[in-house]
């Protein structure tokens, strides 16, 4: 218990995040650190961000660091978004994490689930809500309060049962500020043009999944049983239905989802976000992830990825699959040019290679500049 | 974070090793008797902080920007002692701070392995045993044209001292069981030769003495550090007393 509770503290010290955390509140916003405590919390993150300013594993690209930040800062407000810097890590997982000293983490497998502007603002905005509300702060603090008086407790004879109602306490603390987070989000979200509805969504996206995860590996699934007691997620059910119905009274004619403009801003990652997640090699965890993101309308860019799923497997029957994927991505959008570069490659794998060679053709003239065409260029001509 | 892992590790079994302090030099180095010898000291990693009662770790900002200072310039002074130059590494940008950041991560994973395996022996092995070799590769003499040096020393220290709360909660804790955590004062330094990469040498002391708050304790602090440090040719090296 003791073990537990030290990496709960260290863990949940510093970083808020959406796979394990949440938030308070009051009037205008005012960055700085305020005592000596959020100082020392403030210096140990700098110096986190020192190095990681330096990761190989940043995705550096101007265009994409400034789009992400652009959503962010519509999303709140640009005079609030400045107290932030965003750093996108390439890592097929989803989470975003928030620093108390501003430094916002955003993994490239939240880009890749979230399938609008309005729901990555989502996510950027309860971070940003756990910041501005000094969330992490209040974690730090809430927990050394109650491990302060857990260490009074322990040294009283029968204070075990308290020790366990104080660190039920420590969670909920948590929930309320997770819900906080969600709340302010929404509003932010609401009132700076983007459809509140949003946020409901993206969360169920989230939540089924991670359902999905922990029922496919029986010790996730232990822990999270283990774990309700102290389960830092508001309840799935009550979650949804807080944030729809307070969507639905801030809901107004010129607020946008910001579909088209995700969906152009992520075109150039697409095809690396997809391979990334495909590469963990889990096939039925990505089959669910793929349709839980298609919500019943399967998009040119969630086809193009089934097939490339089905292509990386290539076990009886799979290259048949994925060239129906492709070809029916192709029919949506022609401009997909990768599409023709699976579908090529899964008619020579299934024997049928002068309509493959056609279509590698197909992808290198649409993609002249593309780092493989060297190798697709040989698959191409050869026999 | 990473030195937090690591006194993680070490924290665990600190407790049953007969000395806290281990320290290895590669065999039969010296630095050269004569001429000119430059230690170029990357930024030092060091954290204080203080226990709350409950034993969390609250990181402390003016402490740990003063006890950086304090450790760099007793550190400056002692190998000014051993007519070595002390060299900071400059702030470095773009692709040479990245540079220096793998370095860093490198030497923190060889280090780890060396104080895992070799040192305290937690999971030994075989073939690590006789010979001390272990290094960062040739590449690292790049570190030493960016700081003007022939060896590299890196540093760390982590202190968490306790609020007077906590040492009251800990005696009384005492009189019904025994195991409670206390205050983590510990550090390791490791020398690396910048033409060829190779560590020279590596120190770990999970229970340093020296308040690092304090000029006085800093210097304490950097003599237990060095405990060991290789010297010119033909002067014999001194071992710290416990």
């Amino acid at each position: 218990m003791r073990t537990l509770l030290r990496s709960l503290a260290a863990g949940v010290a510093l970083l808020t995040c959406v796979a394990g955390a949440s938030a308070m509140s009051s009037g205008k916003p005012e960055y700085g650190p305020r005592d000596e405590t959020e100082r020392g919390l403030w210096q140990q993150m700098d110096e986190y961000e020192r190095e990681l300013k330096n990761s190989e594993f940043l995705m550096n690209d101007p265009a994409l660091n400034s789009y992400v930040k652009g959503v962010l800062c519509k999303a709140v407000g640009a005079e609030r978004c400045g107290a932030t810097r965003i750093y996108i890590v390439r890592t097929p997982y989803y989470n975003a994490m928030m620093a108390p000293n501003g430094m916002m983490i955003v993994w490239s497998g939240l880009l890749l689930r979230t399938r609008n502007e309005a729901e990555l603002a989502t996510v950027l905005g309860h971070e940003f809500a756990h910041f501005e509300k000094r969330h992490s702060i209040q974690m730090y603090n809430n927990v050394k309060s109650k491990t302060d008086a857990m260490t009074w407790l322990s040294v009283l004879p029968g204070g075990f049962l308290a020790q366990m109602s104080l660190m039920g306490s420590v969670m909920s603390f948590n929930r309320d500020m997770e819900r906080q987070a969600d709340l302010v989000a929404l509003d932010d979200l609401a009132r700076n043009g983007y459809d509140p509805i949003a946020a409901s969504e993206i969360w169920e996206q989230l939540r089924a999944e991670m359902d999905s995860t922990s029922e496919g590996r029986r010790m996730r699934k232990a822990m999270d049983n283990a774990g309700d007691f102290f389960s830092s997620h508001p309840n799935s059910k009550e979650r949804m239905e807080y944030l729809r119905a307070a969507a639905i009274g801030k809901r107004s004619s010129g607020q946008t989802m910001g579909t088209e403009s995700y969906r152009r801003a992520m075109a150039p990652w697409w095809p690396q976000l997809i391979n990334d997640q495909i590469k963990l090699n889990q096939f039925g965890a990505t089959e669910f992830l793929l349709a839980s993101m298609a919500r019943g309308a399967w998009t040119a860019d969630l086809l193009y990825a089934r097939g490339e799923l089905y292509r990386a497997r290539g076990k009886e029957g799979d290259f048949a699959s994925a060239i129906g994927f492709y070809k029916q991505a192709i029919a949506q959008d022609a401009l997909l040019a990768e599409s023709y570069r699976g579908l090529g490659v899964s008619l020579i794998r299934s024997g049928s290679k002068d309509e493959g060679k056609k279509a590698l053709k197909q992808y290198l003239e649409k993609r002249p500049d593309a780092d493989d065409h060297g190798i697709v260029s040989m698959m191409a001509t050869t026999s | 974070m990473a030195i937090a892992a690591t006194a993680a590790l070490l924290l665990t079994p600190a407790a049953s090793f007969a000395e806290s302090r281990q320290s290895l030099t590669k065999e039969a180095f010296a630095f050269p008797a004569q001429g000119q010898v430059r230690v170029v000291l990357f930024r030092p990693d060091v954290s204080v902080g203080e226990q709350s009662t409950g034993g969390l770790d609250q990181p402390n900002a003016g402490w740990t920007e003063q006890a950086r200072e304090q450790l760099t310039a007793a550190l400056g002074k002692a190998q000014a002692e051993r007519n070595i130059e002390l060299k900071l590494m400059p702030e470095l940008t773009g692709d040479d701070a990245k540079l220096m950041s793998d370095y860093r991560k490198l030497f923190k994973t060889v280090a780890d392995s060396v104080i895992k395996h070799r040192l305290f022996l937690l999971d030994p092995l075989p073939t690590k045993q006789e010979k001390f070799d272990w290094t960062l590769g040739e590449g690292a003499s790049r570190l030493g044209a960016l700081g003007g040096g022939e060896y590299g020393l890196f540093f760390y220290t982590m202190d968490s001292y306790e609020s007077g709360s906590r040492k009251l909660a800990r005696l009384l804790a005492s009189t019904i069981s025994e195991e409670q955590p206390s205050e983590v004062n510990m550090g390791y330094a490791g020398l690396v030769d910048l033409k060829t990469g190779d560590l020279v040498w590596i120190n770990v002391d999970v229970k340093m003495a020296g308040d690092v708050r304090t000029t006085e304790g800093a210097s304490l602090r950097i003599g237990e550090l060095l405990d060991g440090f290789p010297v010119r040719a033909g002067i014999k090296a001194t071992k710290v007393k416990k």
